[in-house]
């Protein structure tokens, strides 16, 4: 699992580096942007597979974050962790693709619990893209995604 | 934060005291009625009689002293006739004529051909009795007038008439007697008064009326036409003016005098006003009941009329006020629900802060050497408590936020008697252990209702918990279905105690509950109501007069 690359979006600083410092003790590395603007330069520069993302934040809100990576890294697992959410925002939310939608507070074992999830999930959705690849004979592309 | 700007008065709208208020209008009416209509009746046939009564007594007054006048005439000339017949007889005849007994006889004869003259007789200037004719001959044969005032009178002014008298005779009568010019010898008649009785039974004075003549010393010289002999005191006060014709109205009587024989007499006609009156007075007394009646009819039709006026009055407040508390039930509702999702927002960043560094100092505990902590068990103790109750404080907000739930969650075409029945399934086991039959009432072919079936659901779920928590054991909950005019309803009815009026009041007000913490937050019914005015719908609870609760779920039908 250690090979799984997060990233957690919040604007409360504290909360962030505690959390980091936690999935870190359970063997989950993982990158902090405070606002969306840092969100999208790190995804840009480090490509996470997961990304953990608050919607309510200063400046690029998390909803507009959340609709730029979809479109850009469609890959990238999202689960919304947010206290603000509301049905419409999670109907949006759930529509644009997110893995999972969680309403503040969020005990660390769920979070861990759905990290995983999702983690499982990325991969067997690579796997099988790999395995689609692999059957058009495109053996190299498909080596380089199970690699990844 | 956004916060409904309005501001809502929690209290809710009374109606005015109710009972007294109304009754009090009642009355209102009814006075005001009744002094516009029975009063001006009363009024016209007081006036009525009064001036009918007034009319009458002048007219009968008029008529009274016209009736003396006319009397009083026929009097006088009869008395100036026995006058002028004597004093014609004195001219006529010497004193030699009339002594001869055969001579008087003939002019009484002539004279009284009218039969009022009861004897006539000649006396000379010393007061013999000279000649006489007449039935009392032997009595007045030896009889000397010369003490007699009426015999100075005559002498004197040389005519007279006196006062009735019944003197030697026994009935009565007066006399009439004339000197010759020379004033040496007197004739003299005695006239039967009976005669002015009749005179006087003839005016027509009315049932309980009375006429006579009396002396200026106020002794009758007529029999009163009522019988007896002497006039009451009061009576005699009433005449009060004796020297000329006079009117006079008392509480009883209409008195008509006129002096007679130059003043010497008084004539007197009096008229009973209660016996003459009696008809009028009956057909007052007529009039009273036929206003009495009436007055009692428009009485019983106005009060009739003005309870049921404002009986419809007070019921239309009633629905107006009941209408108005549900508007601020629902504007009350619709301001806590933004203020609740609001603060819900708020303060679940916070309790993830709390769990987190809780967590954390749980995770930090993991690294610790428990034998280098003294309390290491209590730490543990108090973050597991910790992020218990973040967990517990979680739970409501996130109930909260169904206050705030979007209206675009998903509406589709339900079946809602399946709905209310999967629903109702969700909860069978817990009402067989609590001993609770279930029963179902449904109406096949309801109208076609599109809505969210997950909200609509959390609200029966809700009615439903409610009603087995109210029940506690052994019990029943119907619920059925039907259509009613545009909207789809179903009803939830329990055979539990009912509602208090307090809860009745406060039934949706958020976080208001009967049951202990553990068992409910009091959102229940305060979110259902919510999620019902969202979907379009309405929620009402009521006790039912069989007793229990009833509560109504209410859907706009497509």
């Amino acid at each position: 699992m250690n090979d799984i690359k997060i990233l957690l979006v919040d604007d409360e600083e504290d909360f962030i580096r505690t959390l980091s410092e936690r999935l870190e003790m359970r063997d989950l590395k993982s990158n902090t942007a405070f606002d969306g603007e840092e969100a999208i330069s790190i995804v840009s520069d480090k490509e996470p597979d997961i990304m953990i993302l608050d919607l309510k934040m200063p400046g690029i809100n998390g909803m507009e974050v959340l609709r730029r990576v979809r479109k850009s890294y469609p890959n990238i697992q999202v689960i919304i962790q947010t206290g603000h959410g509301n049905d419409f925002d999670e109907a949006e939310a759930r529509q644009l693709g997110v893995f999972d939608y969680l309403k503040k507070p969020v005990d660390v074992e769920l979070l861990v619990e759905r990290i995983k999830a999702a983690a499982k999930a990325m991969k067997l959705k690579d796997s099988m893209a790999a395995a689609a690849f692999a059957e058009a004979g495109e053996h190299e592309t498909a080596r380089k995604m199970m690699k990844g | 934060m956004k916060i409904h700007s309005g501001t809502v008065s929690l209290k809710t709208l009374e109606l005015k005291s109710s009972g007294s208020y109304y009754a009090r209008q009642k009355q209102l009416f009814v006075l005001v009625v009744i002094i516009v209509s029975v009063v001006p009746l009363v009024i016209i046939s007081l006036t009525a009689s009064h001036y009918y009564k007034k009319s009458w007594l002048e007219k009968t007054a008029l008529e009274l002293s016209g009736l003396a006048g006319s009397r009083k005439e026929i009097i006088d000339l009869f008395l100036e006739n026995q006058e002028n017949l004597l004093s014609g007889f004195a001219k006529l005849y010497s004193l030699e004529d009339l002594r001869v007994q055969g001579n008087l006889e003939k002019l009484f004869r002539a004279m009284n051909r009218s039969g009022v003259i009861v004897d006539l007789g000649v006396i000379d200037q010393h007061g013999r009795h000279l000649a006489y004719v007449g039935p009392y001959k032997r009595q007045l044969a030896d009889k000397n007038y010369a003490g007699a005032e009426w015999f100075a009178e005559v002498m004197r002014s040389g005519r007279y008439v006196s006062d009735v008298f019944s003197g030697y005779r026994n009935e009565p009568h007066f006399v009439a007697a004339v000197t010759d010019p020379a004033r040496t010898w007197i004739v003299r008649a005695t006239i039967n008064s009976e005669l002015f009785h009749s005179l006087l039974a003839s005016a027509e004075v009315g049932p309980g009326g009375d006429a006579y003549i009396i002396n200026r010393a106020g002794e009758l010289q007529t029999p009163s036409l009522l019988g007896g002999g002497t006039l009451s005191a009061g009576e005699l006060a009433a005449l009060e003016s004796k020297d000329r014709s006079s009117v006079r109205v008392t509480d009883n009587y209409i008195y008509a005098t006129v002096p007679i024989k130059k003043g010497d007499w008084i004539l007197v006609l009096k008229t009973d006003i209660n016996t003459s009156l009696a008809e009028f007075y009956m057909a007052r007394k007529r009039d009273m009941l036929i206003i009495a009646g009436a007055s009692l009819i428009i009485l019983t039709v106005v009060t009739l009329l003005v309870r049921s006026m404002v009986n419809k009055i007070e019921e239309a407040d009633r629905k107006r006020m009941s209408l108005n508390n549900r508007m601020r039930q629902v504007e009350k509702m619709a301001l806590i629900g933004r203020l609740a999702a609001s603060v819900a927002h708020e303060i679940n960043n916070p309790l993830q802060m709390i769990s987190n560094q809780a967590g954390w100092i749980d995770d930090l505990l993991d690294d610790e050497d428990d034998k280098h902590l003294k309390n290491y068990d209590e730490y543990r103790n108090s973050t597991k408590k910790i992020r218990g109750n973040v967990k517990r404080a979680g739970e409501i907000t996130h109930r909260l936020l169904g206050f705030s739930r979007s209206n675009d969650s998903e509406r589709k075409e339900i079946d809602l008697n399946r709905l209310v029945e999967d629903t109702a399934s969700l909860l069978a086991n817990e009402a067989r252990a609590h001993r609770i039959t279930l029963e179902y009432f449904f109406k096949q072919g309801l109208a076609h209702v599109v809505t969210d079936a997950s909200q609509l659901q959390q609200v029966f779920l809700n009615i439903l918990n409610n009603a087995i928590d109210a029940i506690g054991q052994d019990g029943v909950i119907s619920i059925s279905t039907r259509d009613n005019g545009g909207h789809v309803v179903a009803e939830f009815v329990d055979s539990g105690p009912g509602l208090s009026p307090d809860s009745i009041k406060k039934l949706f007000d958020p976080f208001y509950t009967t049951k202990t913490p553990e068992k409910g937050t009091g959102l229940g019914l305060s979110i259902s109501f919510s999620i019902m005015q969202r979907l379009g719908g309405d929620l009402k609870a009521e006790n039912r007069k069989e007793g229990g609760s009833m509560f109504t779920v209410m859907l706009p039908a497509n």
